[in-house]
């Protein structure tokens, strides 16, 4: 079950017979997928077995078995590193996606100048994964910064945002929810998708607003409300520019989100095997977050029927 | 009878009394919450460009985002880089990167998706799974073993490993875009110009792709702005810093010079989105269009 | 002279089910063959193997002698006309006809005059600058001709190309056709569920069903000589009545039934089937007739008795629905003039062209033949 799932099996009319030809056009997509996809990944695994460094040839790594994974268990760092990142996560995600989907429902309307709003909104989408942004959030913060200078002027004492522990973690989580608008189109695109006629049959009904909001909207919504939350979750974890450019995964790795470390055991410190191994756990994590997600949609997503069904029953 | 007649029609009378302005209540509050939070959202960048103009001093002192001494010192220092190298070179970079990474983006994913659209290639259903679980796949899982691939390739410090890659189709979510974008075609057509002397390549070639251009255009600006935002594989196969792209060189900038001249570092973060920013208004509609038929049509 | 189109025991199964089921025909040179029937009986997947777009599961197709069975649909000396007209939306109307043409290579002089000539003859000249979305309904069609014209194919394919327009537009766009073909005198093969595009255009129709052919033959054969209750009942508007009655006996040139309402008697020879056993009497609504009780009294058997249950005034005609006495099935058809005068429950005495009655056996097969030669 996936986004487009569906056109699989319903997948009937072949326009082509010819399996040869086929699959001289999707070769490419094989070549690169063993390539860059199956190997590597496979390799990575291999690799968090071994204590290899990055200055080295390769031959010269040993064979350490699970050494890395139980060296992981007892890294602090780690495990300071881990649970920043399922903080970051857990906050960006959901408020990420409440928001965009309140905007979007506020964008939902036949007000003038719509474009220009979502235009607005996607645009930060567009060049806030950029380091540009990431620079700029750093002034954004800084002692003299645009915040504090906001604060400043309605009274507030400015904060050292990116000097305490406590609070360098919030530019990270407001520069990524700063973002929201990918998120919100694709909401508005499934807010548009559903019939007028039925929230006129509701209004026939007597049905408040809200009340339709909640049968209606958010039900026939699931299914993109679904697509949102996986693709966040599985960007959240891999959030990389952010504490790399601005905080440094500081002060204290109290921004130190895994990718980060990774990124830093590797390069930095050159212990191959155990950021393999870091990678792995990422993989798992997500990987676990993914299959639950979709194994929870038959209990939530809710899939319209398809037109042919619809055909018939009316 | 008179007044059971008038009786009725003050029932039937339309919303009275402040009800009957509910409908713009409605829209000054849309509109409220809106121009609020857009200006919120945009303030940033608006402060990041206006910063460029301010000198130094000011930057730091004023919240209003319009320079009061508007002075072209940051942008000039900015454009010059306290580097060896002008942000003209910088940009070229990444010119050099991007362009041919969108070409064979495009070209690869059209014809992989092609593939899986109309060609009754035996495991179809399971590859195309794969293909969508290469969407989901965490990359940095692959990160390393990938440096060290290109490494034995001997393609490090050089811009190969940027592209190469996307040679391949290795980009799930754009051939998944354009898979729907044919499916949703009429098979008719392309019956007919095999029935007028085709080879499926010259139906992909000749009928298919022109007819789902907006899609390809999509696929190529959403490549364009990911690419230009790239940062983390730039930063481990690049080690000269003639060959940094933007991303990098902005980077090492902020590295470099460090508590002064922000207005320089604004004018370059300005400088650098200013083509993501051009292209975006340019061709807004093909962004909205790609994106939400990827995940409305799925 | 070899047959433009001949198809030997040709079956086509999709994931086991079989959809054609051994279908052998032939079309001659300039004829124009509709292949009719309902939805589901074949007759598209059998214009497509023709085409070349699907190959079947056996069987041999040769087109002008040539075996094609395999061959590439751009090879077939095959043009085809699509339901949807299949229209490239990307290019002008004169690029659309001009395509198949560049395809093969054929140098531009060339091109451009085949192009000025097929438009001449569709009257497209004037639109050969425009794209299709800005084009109407029929001359989308004709732009589709056009494309199938130019290629000055063997064999002319059409699928089902009236169906998307609406009933005024079919009406002339048939009459475009049937004068095209005349001109032409090109051989094509015309798959449609419309019997009367069937009867109007065909030289030759082809019945099918369930994937096997019912009948072949003129229009009018098959009009007046159904070899089965589904033909029977399938052309022709409003469909024949169908009577259940009893064979009592039959001689050289005449055949008894037993019926509800007594005996009558039909002209018909060479009729093959046991007396008492069930037969079907086909009686079209214009052979059916409202005769006063004077007359029915002149006529021996043949008048059927019943009242009026619908009257349905086109202006023209007019058609009423009569439930026959004693007859536990649906009200006949019968057709009248536009002037008839008749109200609902009024009780009517009908005559029946008996040498235009039909009779089928109870498995639909036609018994015996009319006599005294054929009215087609």
């Amino acid at each position: 079950m996936w986004p487009g799932w569906r056109s699989v099996r319903l997948w009937g009319a072949i326009m082509y017979n010819n399996r040869l030809i086929g699959s001289l056009y999707i070769v490419p997509f094989i070549i690169g997928f063993l390539l860059f996809t199956a190997f590597p990944f496979v390799a990575s695994f291999v690799l968090s077995l071994t204590d290899a460094r990055l200055q080295d040839q390769l031959g010269a790594a040993n064979f350490t078995g699970l050494a890395n994974y139980g060296e992981m268990a007892g890294d602090a760092t780690f495990q300071k590193s881990l649970g920043v990142t399922f903080f970051y996560v857990f906050v960006t995600v959901p408020l990420k996606l409440a928001f965009a989907l309140f905007i979007a429902v506020v964008l939902n309307f036949k007000l003038r100048g719509i474009g220009f709003f979502r235009t607005a909104f996607y645009l930060p989408s567009i060049l806030g994964g950029s380091v540009a942004i990431a620079v700029v959030w750093r002034f954004v913060f800084a002692g003299d910064g645009l915040i504090n200078q906001a604060l400043g002027a309605v009274g507030f004492g400015g904060v050292n945002w990116l000097g305490e522990p406590d609070t360098a973690m919030f530019s990270i989580v407001l520069l990524r929810l700063w973002q929201f608008g990918s998120a919100m189109v694709v909401f508005l695109a499934g807010l548009k998708a559903i019939p007028e006629d039925l929230y006129e049959a509701a209004d026939l009904d007597g049905a408040s607003r809200f009340k339709q909001f909640w049968m209606i909207t958010l039900p026939l919504l699931t299914p993109v409300l679904f697509f949102n939350f996986i693709m966040q979750i599985v960007q959240a974890f891999q959030e990389f520019n952010g504490p790399y450019i601005i905080t440094a995964g500081g002060p204290l790795k109290s921004s130190y989100l895994l990718p980060l470390m990774i990124y830093e055991e590797a390069f930095k410190y050159f212990n191959l095997g155990y950021s393999s191994a870091l990678s792995w756990v990422l993989f798992v994590i997500i990987a676990i977050f993914t299959a639950v997600a979709f194994w929870s949609q038959k209990h939530w997503v809710f899939y319209a029927q398809e037109r042919d069904d619809q055909k018939g029953g009316h | 009878m008179a007044s059971s007649m008038s009786q009725a029609s003050k029932s039937q009378a339309p919303e009275a009394g402040w009800r009957k302005h509910l409908p713009v209540i409605n829209a000054l509050l849309r509109y409220g919450v809106l121009i609020l939070i857009g200006f919120l959202m945009l303030y940033p960048l608006l402060w990041m460009i206006g910063g460029s103009f301010k000198n130094n001093h000011e930057i730091f002192s004023t919240i209003g985002f319009i320079p009061k001494e508007p002075t072209l010192d940051g942008v000039v220092n900015g454009w010059k880089t306290s580097t060896e190298y002008s942000f003209a070179t910088y940009l070229l970079n990444t010119f050099r990167i991007v362009i041919p990474k969108v070409i064979v983006t495009v070209i690869s994913s059209v014809v992989v998706a092609y593939g899986f659209a109309r060609f009754a290639i035996p495991g179809r259903k399971y590859l195309f799974a794969l293909l969508m679980a290469t969407v989901l796949l965490p990359k940095s899982v692959l990160l390393i073993p990938q440096y060290l691939m290109f490494r034995e390739f001997g393609w490090l410090d050089t811009y190969l490993p940027l592209y190469i890659p996307q040679a391949f189709a290795v980009e799930g979510f754009f051939v998944f875009m354009i898979i729907q974008f044919m499916r949703s075609l009429p098979l008719e057509m392309e019956e007919a110009a095999v029935m007028d002397g085709c080879n499926s390549f010259q139906v992909l070639t000749l009928i298919v792709a022109p007819v789902i251009l907006p899609a390809i255009i999509a696929v190529a600006l959403f490549q364009f702005m990911w690419s230009m935002n790239d940062f983390l594989q730039p930063l481990i196969y690049l080690s000269s810093v003639e060959k940094y792209p933007v991303a990098l060189a902005l980077k090492m900038s902020i590295d470099v010079t460090e508590a002064t001249s922000w207005n320089e570092i604004l004018a370059m973060s300005s400088i650098a989105i200013a083509p993501s920013l051009i292209l975006f208004f340019a061709a807004q509609k093909y962004f909205v269009d790609g994106i939400t038929s990827g995940a409305v049509k799925g | 002279m070899t047959n433009s189109v001949q198809l030997t025991d040709v079956k086509k199964a999709f994931n086991g089910h079989e959809v054609i089921k051994g279908v052998s025909l032939e079309v001659k040179k300039g004829e124009l063959v509709v292949f009719v029937g309902p939805s589901g009986c074949g007759k598209s997947t059998l214009l497509r193997l023709i085409a070349g777009l699907d190959t079947p599961t056996s069987g041999e197709i040769h087109i002008s002698g040539k075996d094609v069975t395999y061959a590439h649909p751009s090879k077939r000396g095959v043009a085809m006309v699509f339901q949807s007209y299949a229209l490239y939306p990307h290019m002008t109307v004169a690029d659309n006809i001009a395509f198949a043409l560049k395809i093969q290579g054929l140098p531009r002089a060339e091109i451009e005059a085949k192009v000025a000539e097929v438009a001449e003859i569709l009257q497209l000249t004037a639109l050969l600058r425009r794209r299709p979305k800005a084009l109407s309904g029929g001359q989308r069609q004709r732009v589709a001709i056009g494309r199938a014209i130019v290629r000055q194919p063997d064999v002319f394919l059409f699928d089902e190309p009236l169906s998307n327009l609406d009933a005024s537009l079919r009406g002339q766009m048939r009459v475009e056709i049937a004068r095209l073909h005349a001109r032409l005198g090109a051989t094509s093969v015309y798959v449609t569920h419309d019997q009367v595009e069937a009867m109007t255009l065909a030289d030759k129709i082809v019945v099918l069903n369930g994937g096997h052919i019912e009948q072949v033959g003129s229009p009018m054969e098959l009009y007046r000589r159904p070899a089965n209750l589904f033909v029977a009942r399938f052309i022709g508007s409003p469909n024949m009545n169908v009577l259940t009655a009893k064979l009592k006996g039959a001689t050289a040139d005449r055949v008894m039934l037993e019926t509800p309402q007594g005996e009558i008697t039909i002209p018909r020879t060479g009729v093959r089937a046991e007396a008492g056993a069930e037969v079907r009497l086909g009686l079209r609504p214009e052979n059916l007739h409202i005769v006063s009780d004077g007359q029915a009294a002149v006529l021996r058997g043949g008048v059927l008795r019943g009242h009026v249950v619908l009257v349905e005034r086109l202006g023209g005609e007019t058609f009423a629905y009569v439930a026959l006495l004693g007859f536990d099935q649906e009200p006949v058809i019968i057709k009248l003039s536009g002037e008839a005068d008749l109200h609902t429950h009024q009780e009517v005495a009908l005559a029946m062209d008996a040498d235009r009655a039909h009779l089928f056996d109870v498995a639909g097969l036609a018994l015996g033949q009319a006599v005294g030669g054929d009215h087609v």
